[in-house]
């Protein structure tokens, strides 16, 4: 029995080729979405479950209430002291509590060598907690004080093929440290992965000695991170609420006051919602993030093979007066109609399973390329039994549903109308093939116009004003302590090149500020209740030729201006925050009685996320903690040549200091590459979208073509032009086109008004947008369609009258 | 009593009116007989031999087929009792043109659970049979006519029906190809099977030993 259906199937599929070939090829793009999607999502939620803990490690954020807004902020930053509270008091909830560093870039001297590397200050006991697995050494190989470990990417970087084991290494040439072991690179959906060594904590400790001193005491020095794995018995929910109270119990009195103000708390972080749930609510709650995006992708995914499934019932059904003789026939030599159903169900499960050959051989063959536009290393799992068992449930299941109405359609034919010839597929017949085309162009145009608005967003955001001009600027990390006093020194050096404009040095890049506070800052007005809180740049003289700083009022820092030491330079949002209409002349008052003028206000820098909002920050005068140097290249001058001149200085003024330089222009662009990323995701899978909605389409007017050559011969023949004909067939589809694109519309103009709400910083959705995808809609499906109308209307009506 | 038809009527509405297709019909069929319909087109003769094997319903009357009141059977065991005992033979052969031979002739066998060595032996049976070993691997389209009828009979034959239903058998063929066909029915006939048929042919309806008229959906004598 089955052979005899597999046999007639495979038949009817090698005799209808380019009817097999649309559907099959319109299935199996769809499924190579599919998997595409499913691997994609499989990485998403497999995100940091390399370390064998992940449910258990947490971070310790901390958090506070805004008080001008009333929002609860969470924040990943901690302070030593509440460290030392937890190591000291919790060790009934938590197994492991670990210091760290913010993972910095590093440059790592071996035999003379400078090797730039991105790492990271912790505790020793990490290791053990993230369940590294060590190619050399152990977890203990961090327990020396001046251990190192490599990753096996920075270890063949630095080594070669040698072993490092027991070589010493120098750390931004001021601290000597031994290699002690290797780990195997982590895989690159991990929190970790961009962390290529780690150093003992205890090293960082030793080579700041006096600043170490202070932050062991003070209970406002934020510049930590901390990391603690929950016992086993222990649940979040059980250490959050034992966490709560942590700084009134522990915290100095002088500062319980502020504490309690602000609610500030601390609380552990899951490591399982690290990566998706990156988002805080103003309850300060971890709600969504990226799991939007991967919700959205498994919608996408859906979406894409229901698409696929439409062409195979559309086609199957359309094709029904060809398979209803044999219907007929079969009914009249004993078949009932669940056996019937049965073997139109087997056919389509055939045809979905020859669909995820083709499926998989194209998801094998484009995997590197997904990759590539994904930012990430997957690969089909071979070896995963699961795997295999969803792939094979899904195709099963994509058969049935694909099969399940042109099965209960097919079957239900009554035999003797298809064997009289009475029977042909009424006009009513179409009906539900026009409904799913007509699903199927408005799921397609909801995709299209979604990711254009996307696109718009991003391309919005970067045109954004950034309040300085980031052309021609470089920034290069400096904490060398060769440079120590050479500020003038590389500054006049590069200036002499003649290819650089100016060059500065500040505490931040121009892609972050990493310093915020100021709870102790007063101003003429201020409201005594508000602990201000402003982003902190730390600049010298030079910055804001560098930049191109925009004054709105006011002057920059000069040199003329002995009294500039002490004065600051506020940004708009700055004057708005602290309420003043002319803020230039007016005071900085400090908790120690110092104060400092305010000389000058400029616009907005876009510092922080593009997509934000700018925060109050302001600009000080200071040489010292400023590890960012930037330099404005000449716009006349062939940046490449620009900056060899620009290393040579460098290599002659700190010799011992690797060159590495990035583009500001680069790194603002870094700030929309995730975004990009799923965008650039998105458009491929809605082009996917389209083209098998546009082979489904393609199918059903060869169809529609093939069924009306008699009609169009006779029409020929009494004086019908090509025209006419084209016409003829073109105008259905267009009308569905046009519905679809009405019901469309105000579905896809609705989610992304709310997805646009998400940003602070978002366009308005423009009309132009709708026009251009009708326009499209109703372009592609002229395009598809005629290319069948017209050649029908052009074929000869002598032979199409004669097939009768 | 094979088939026993009292009082049938079968009708459909049309523009608000019964049109009858079929009046008062009253027939008895016993085993072995062979029956052949005939009449002018439209008479209804395609109507009744549906009705008689199962594919069509009526409206009016008592349908009794081995004792089995079909008209309130239902739907499975009509089917059940369709595929035992009747097999059917078109005027337009009505093979399935992506199957070969060999297998429209075991497709039957399929719907009624024979064993694979059992279909075997009963294809083979009937190709021998029918002369037609030689064509087993063909496909409809390459076979004549007359080849292909001979296909489609013995595909209605192969289930070992007790009743076989021909509409035009011969219609599509030319004489001589028709006459074998006839000699075929009669030969089945002498075997115990029982044969109705429609026919046109005033020649082929006097193989048949009784010959019903039908004028108008009514039958004219018996
Ligand atoms: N579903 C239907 N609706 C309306 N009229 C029908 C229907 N089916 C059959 N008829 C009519 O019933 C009459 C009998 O049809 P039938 O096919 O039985 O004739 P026939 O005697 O077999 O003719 P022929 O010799 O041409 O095959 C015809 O007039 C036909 O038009
Ligand atoms: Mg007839």
């Amino acid at each position: 029995m089955y052979k005899n259906y597999l046999k007639i199937a495979w038949r009817n599929l090698t005799r209808n080729r380019g009817y097999s070939a649309i559907n099959i090829g319109g299935l199996a793009l769809g499924m190579a979405v599919v998997i595409m999607i499913g691997l994609w999502v499989l990485d998403e939620f497999t995100f940091n479950t390399y370390h064998k803990n992940h449910d258990k490690i947490a971070q310790i954020y901390n958090r506070t209430k805004n008080l001008d807004t009333s929002e609860i902020e969470s924040f990943p930053s901690t302070i030593y002291t509440m460290g030392s509270v937890i190591k000291d008091n919790y060790s009934d909830y938590f197994t492991h509590a670990i210091r760290a560093t913010w993972v910095g870039n590093y440059v790592l001297t071996n035999d003379g060598e400078n090797y730039t590397q991105t790492g990271q200050f912790i505790e020793s006991e990490a290791l053990e907690m993230l369940s590294f697995e060590m190619i050399k050494g152990a977890y203990s190989s961090l327990d020396e004080v001046n251990a190192v470990v490599l990753s096996e990417t920075a270890s063949v970087a630095i080594f070669g093929g040698e072993d490092p084991i027991g070589k010493s290494i120098k750390i931004n040439n001021e601290m000597d440290a031994v290699v002690n072991g290797v780990y195997k690179d982590l895989p690159k959906n991990n929190s970790f992965a961009n962390v290529k060594f780690f150093a003992n904590w205890k090293l960082t400790e030793a080579n700041e000695p006096q600043r170490f001193e202070r932050v062991k005491t003070v209970w406002d020095d934020w510049s930590f991170q901390f990391y603690v794995q929950l016992r086993p018995e222990i649940d979040f929910e059980t250490a959050n609420a034992a966490l709560k109270d942590l700084y009134f119990q522990y915290g100095p009195a002088e500062s319980l006051e502020g504490f309690e103000r602000r609610g500030l708390h601390p609380f552990a972080y899951p490591m399982d919602k690290w990566h998706l749930y990156s988002q805080f609510d103003a309850q300060g709650e971890p709600t969504e993030g990226r799991i939007t995006f991967v919700w959205l992708f498994i919608a996408i995914g859906l979406f894409v093979l229901v698409l696929a499934c439409i062409n195979f019932m559309n086609l199957s059904t359309a094709r029904s007066e060809k398979r209803s003789k044999e219907v007929g026939i079969r009914k009249t030599v004993g078949s009932n109609k669940q056996q019937l159903v049965f073997q139109f169900l087997s056919e389509s499960i055939l045809i979905s399973g020859i669909a995820l050959l083709f499926a998989l051989t194209l998801v094998l063959l484009t995997i590197p390329w997904f990759n590539e536009l994904a930012g990430k290393s997957m690969e089909i799992p071979w070896a995963n039994p699961f795997y295999w068992a969803s792939i094979f449930g899904a195709t099963l299941l994509t058969g049935l549903l694909a099969g399940s109405y042109p099965a209960l359609y097919l079957s239900s034919f009554s035999p003797i109308k298809v064997l009289k010839g009475t029977f042909k597929a009424g006009a009513y017949s179409a009906v539900p093939r026009k409904v799913l085309v007509v699903f199927q162009f408005a799921v397609s145009i909801m995709l299209a116009v979604g990711t254009v608005i996307v696109f718009n967003q991003i391309e919005f955001t970067k045109d954004r004003p950034i309040g300085y001009d980031r052309s021609n600027l470089i920034s290069i990390q400096m904490n060398n302590p060769e440079y120590n006093g050479k500020y003038n020194l590389l500054r006049d050096d590069l200036i002499n090149t003649g290819v650089v404009e100016d060059m500065t040095q500040s505490s931040s890049p121009l892609m972050g500020v990493y310093s915020n506070g100021g709870g102790g800052i007063s101003w003429e007005g201020k409201d005594p209740e508000m602990t201000p809180d402003f982003g902190i740049l730390r600049v010298t003289h030079d910055y804001g030729n560098t930049v191109g700083w925009q004054f709105l009022e006011g002057r920059d820092f000069s040199r003329d201006f002995a009294t500039d030491s002490s004065a600051v330079i506020i940004n708009e949002a700055a004057a708005k925050y602290m309420g003043l209409e002319n803020p230039v002349g007016s005071f900085f008052y400090f908790g120690n009685g110092d104060r400092a003028e305010i000389i000058g206000l400029t616009k907005n820098m876009v510092m922080q996320s593009p997509y934000q909002p700018v925060k109050q920050a302001f600009f000080y005068i200071d040489y010292d903690r400023v590890d960012y140097i930037n330099i404005k290249i000449k716009p006349e001058a062939i940046a490449s040549d620009a900056i060899a001149q620009i290393e040579e200085v460098f290599a002659q003024v700190v010799p011992s200091a690797k060159f590495d330089y990035g583009f500001v222009d680069e790194a603002f662009g870094q700030k929309f590459e995730s975004e990009e990323r799923l965008g650039n995701l998105a458009g491929v899978f809605t082009l996917l979208a389209i083209l098998i909605s546009c082979l489904g389409l393609f199918g059903l007017a060869s169809y529609v073509a093939e069924q009306r050559t008699k009609e169009i011969g006779v029409r020929k023949v009494l004086g019908a032009s090509v025209l006419n004909l084209w016409q003829m067939l073109s105008k259905d589809f267009i009308s569905l086109v046009i519905i679809s694109c009405l019901i469309a519309i105000p579905i896809v103009y609705y989610f992304m008004s709310q997805w646009l709400q998400n940003y602070e910083y978002r366009m308005s959705i423009s009309w132009w947008t709708f026009i251009w995808a009708v326009c499209g809609a109703l372009l592609i499906t002229l395009l598809t369609v005629s290319f069948q109308a017209i050649k029908a209307a052009i074929a000869n009506p002598v032979k199409s009258l004669r097939t009768e | 009593m094979l088939i026993n038809l009292r009082n049938i009527f079968k009708w459909v509405q049309q523009g608000g009116r019964r049109v009858f297709l079929l009046k008062d019909i009253n027939l008895e069929v016993k085993e072995g007989d062979f029956i052949s319909i005939m009449g002018p087109s439209g008479s209804g003769k395609s109507t009744l031999l549906n009705i008689i094997g199962m594919l069509d319903g009526f409206d009016e009357g008592e349908y009794n087929f081995l004792n089995e009141p079909v008209h309130q059977l239902k739907e499975k065991k009509r089917a059940s009792l369709f595929k035992q005992y009747i097999g059917f033979v078109f005027q337009a052969y009505h093979l399935i043109d992506e199957l070969t031979v060999y297998e429209n002739l075991e497709m039957p066998l399929l719907y009624k659970k024979y064993s694979g060595s059992e279909r075997k032996a009963l294809v083979a049976d009937m190709l021998d049979r029918f002369n037609i070993v030689g064509k087993k691997d063909l496909f409809p389209t390459q076979l004549s006519g007359g080849q292909q009828q001979l296909v489609g009979i013995a595909r209605a034959l192969i289930g070992k029906p007790k009743l076989i239903l021909a509409d035009e058998p011969t219609g599509n063929l030319n004489s001589k190809q028709g006459e074998e066909i006839m000699d075929l029915f009669r030969q089945l006939n002498e075997e115990g099977v029982t044969i109705i048929q429609v026919t046109h042919s005033k020649k082929n309806a006097a193989y048949g030993k009784k010959i019903i008229h039908l004028l108008d959906g009514r039958m004219e004598k018996i």
